[in-house]
């Protein structure tokens, strides 16, 4: 009790008299500045100095690089149809997996909402392979689609004689999507958050005027979770626009060494870019295929954000806290 | 060695799963009474489907590696029929340098975690308690850098680490978890913007600076958070195999590379079963610290997407 009374005659003898101020920029860029420091080195610097490379022949290490203007993105858009295959791969695969990541979260999620019996239990399950990593998934895949001895073609030899080699040209495709499929469980449990934030009361309503379950969902929850649907929605964009390392893991071949090994159906535009790094050696040509990514995201992103504005349903500004409070 | 990953790992966690209840980080509803439409007949046969289906490639992973090469190469009705057996494991850590590549992982890892968690509270501290000129854009920047694609990055910043020398050390993990993470910068923020004001409003009256009010008061506040965020920084590290692949070399390289590559009998044919138990130890501490920790791996996950 007694600071309490002494205090104030301490801050006017001894800081207010300087000038003292609650707040002052310095302070905050004291606390903030490792984090903008690490945006401008680590993210800044690569993303420019990869600009300069891709106006380059630059092979990764020969000292004995030219500049070459646009020549590297010229070549990209109009004299490698590879590279044009591999972008448009990569879209029918982002919108492929995209929206079917989205429906079967929002699914699991309405699933497990449910007043099950431990539904801790049955929301860890889910949530469990999203977690794993990456090496792990692959491995797994790996043996379950395994030509011989997977578990997939023991189940078909019941109905069918014919052995198929999944991890080869046209399936691997398929395969990979059901691996991204696996790891539905994070954006299940970001849509769960969401539906637990729908009023009961809107929902209760709904039931007293005789709406069945999947009027409900339909006309009340979607609409209510959608604007977390749409954020699902571009990170997946984003993130199956950029798949590297599972096509790679999943190739038959284990190493590395040989991404040149990736079937051409899951060679996906990153997988590309690297081959063309770390196989061609030809760092300036993929450097301009990374910006030409880089382009392609970000537009992207600005026209998903342009269409959200027409299916996406903001209760009030922003605010899916403000039904809380 | 599987143990000491366990034992090491097992310790904060199983001292925090305490001062659980009384967390103040974003409060979870369930335990209060049961919420959403109940579940009928049809809602179990379809939850146990779905999480049949979800369990099988953990399953089949689990048959592999206890499986005999032979029984593997009968294939799933060898599999299905399986005489246990143990010497897949001891393949697994003695074919390749399993210890090396473990205690690589972990060095990665809790380089990583330590450095990302401390540099991520101070930086969250800043958006969620000062104010500066600047900081809303900041701020803006810092939503969108959440968004940035990671891998795509990656590449250029091999270019950039290859240039100044870095590739083959930790140096891109002291570097990465020096400049924090946006997405636990984010959660951070979260956790101390909702802390009263009279709490630094008592203490600058007793003439603390920022950096005391910082490091006495709100930093032993945001104990979960800080666990939170190491554990996640942790497993990610853990998971991490692009960045180990790119800028280690195969004698310093995470756990990680070595079982996804280094299965390999002399002719560089796979060896399913030997991989399989491999992938198994491997995991088996993330699967661990899931198990412990799983309230915080989704409250993290919630946090974050809720904000559209």
């Amino acid at each position: 009790m007694s600071t309490m009374t002494e205090a104030p005659v301490a801050v006017a003898g001894s800081s207010r008299g300087r000038g003292w101020r609650r707040y002052r920029t310095s302070t905050f860029y004291l606390f903030a500045s490792p984090w903008i420091l690490g945006f401008l080195v680590l993210t800044l610097m690569p993303v420019v100095y990869t600009f300069g490379v891709s106006l380059t022949n630059y092979d990764g290490y020969s000292p004995l690089w030219r500049w070459v203007g646009f020549r590297n993105y010229i070549e990209v858009l109009t004299a490698d149809p590879g590279a044009l295959a591999s972008m448009g791969r990569s879209v029918v695969f982002a919108a492929v997996v995209v929206p079917l990541t989205v429906a079967l979260g929002t699914a699991l999620a309405l699933l497990v909402n449910r007043r099950l019996k431990a539904r801790g239990v049955w929301r860890a399950i889910f949530f469990l392979p999203s977690v794993v990593p990456v090496v792990a998934t692959a491995i797994m895949f790996r043996l379950i689609f395994n030509r011989d001895a997977g578990l997939l073609n023991y189940i078909m030899g019941f109905f069918t004689d014919a052995k198929i080699t999944w991890l080869a040209d046209p399936y691997a495709f398929y395969v990979l999507i059901l691996m991204m499929l696996w790891g539905v469980g994070g954006g299940m449990i970001i849509i769960l958050a969401a539906l637990q934030d729908v009023p009961v009361e809107i929902e209760e309503a709904a039931r007293i005027d005789g709406a069945s379950y999947w009027r409900i969902v339909r006309s009340i929850i979607l609409p209510l979770i959608s604007p977390v649907l749409y954020f699902q929605v571009i990170t997946g964009v984003i993130g199956s626009l950029q798949i590297l390392v599972q096509p790679m893991l999943l190739a038959e071949t284990s190493s590395i060494a040989t991404s040149a090994s990736v079937p051409s159906s899951t060679t996906l535009l990153m997988v590309d870019v690297y081959n063309e790094f770390f196989y061609n050696q030809r760092f300036g040509y993929g450097s301009a295929m990374l910006w030409l990514f880089f382009i392609i995201i970000l537009t992207l992103t600005l026209v998903l954000q342009r269409l959200s504005k027409r299916f996406v349903f903001y209760q009030v500004e922003s605010g899916t806290d403000t039904d809380k409070g | 060695m599987a143990t000491t990953i366990d034992s090491e790992i097992r310790i904060p966690i199983a001292h925090d799963e305490k001062p659980e209840p009384k967390s103040r980080r974003r409060t979870r509803k369930p335990k209060e009474p049961p919420t959403g439409p109940p579940a009928t007949f049809g809602t179990y046969l379809i939850a146990i489907i779905a999480a049949t289906v979800f369990l099988i490639p953990l399953a089949w992973l689990g048959l592999a590696a206890i499986a005999t090469p032979a029984q593997f190469s009968q294939g799933a009705a060898g599999l299905l029929d399986v005489q246990p057996t143990f010497q897949n494991f001891y393949e697994a850590v003695t074919r390749i340098n399993f210890g090396k590549f473990t205690l690589n992982s972990l060095i990665l890892s809790t380089i990583m975690s330590t450095l990302t968690t401390a540099t991520s509270a101070t930086v969250g501290f800043a958006f969620a308690r000062l104010r500066g000129r600047g900081q809303k854009p900041l701020f803006t920047l810092l939503l969108a850098t959440m968004m940035i694609p990671h891998v795509a990055l990656l590449i250029p910043t091999y270019m950039l680490f290859a240039r100044m020398g870095l590739v083959g050390t930790y140096w891109p993990w002291v570097l990465w978890g020096l400049a924090g993470t946006p997405y636990l910068i984010f959660l951070f923020k979260q956790f101390f913007a909702a802390i009263p004001l009279d709490l630094e409003e008592a203490a600058i009256i007793d003439g603390c600076g920022w950096i005391r009010i910082y490091l006495r008061v709100f930093l032993p506040l945001a104990k979960p958070v800080l666990i939170t965020s190491l554990i996640l920084s942790f497993v990610w590290a853990w998971a991490d195999y692009l960045g180990p692949a790119l800028l280690l070399n195969y004698d310093n390289t995470t756990l990680s590379v070595a079982t996804a590559s280094g299965y390999l009998d002399p002719l560089g044919n796979g060896l399913p079963t030997i991989q399989a138990a491999g992938a198994l130890l491997y995991l088996l501490p993330v699967v661990f610290i899931f198990l412990f920790a799983q309230k915080r791996f989704m409250g993290s996950a919630v946090s974050s997407g809720v904000k559209g």
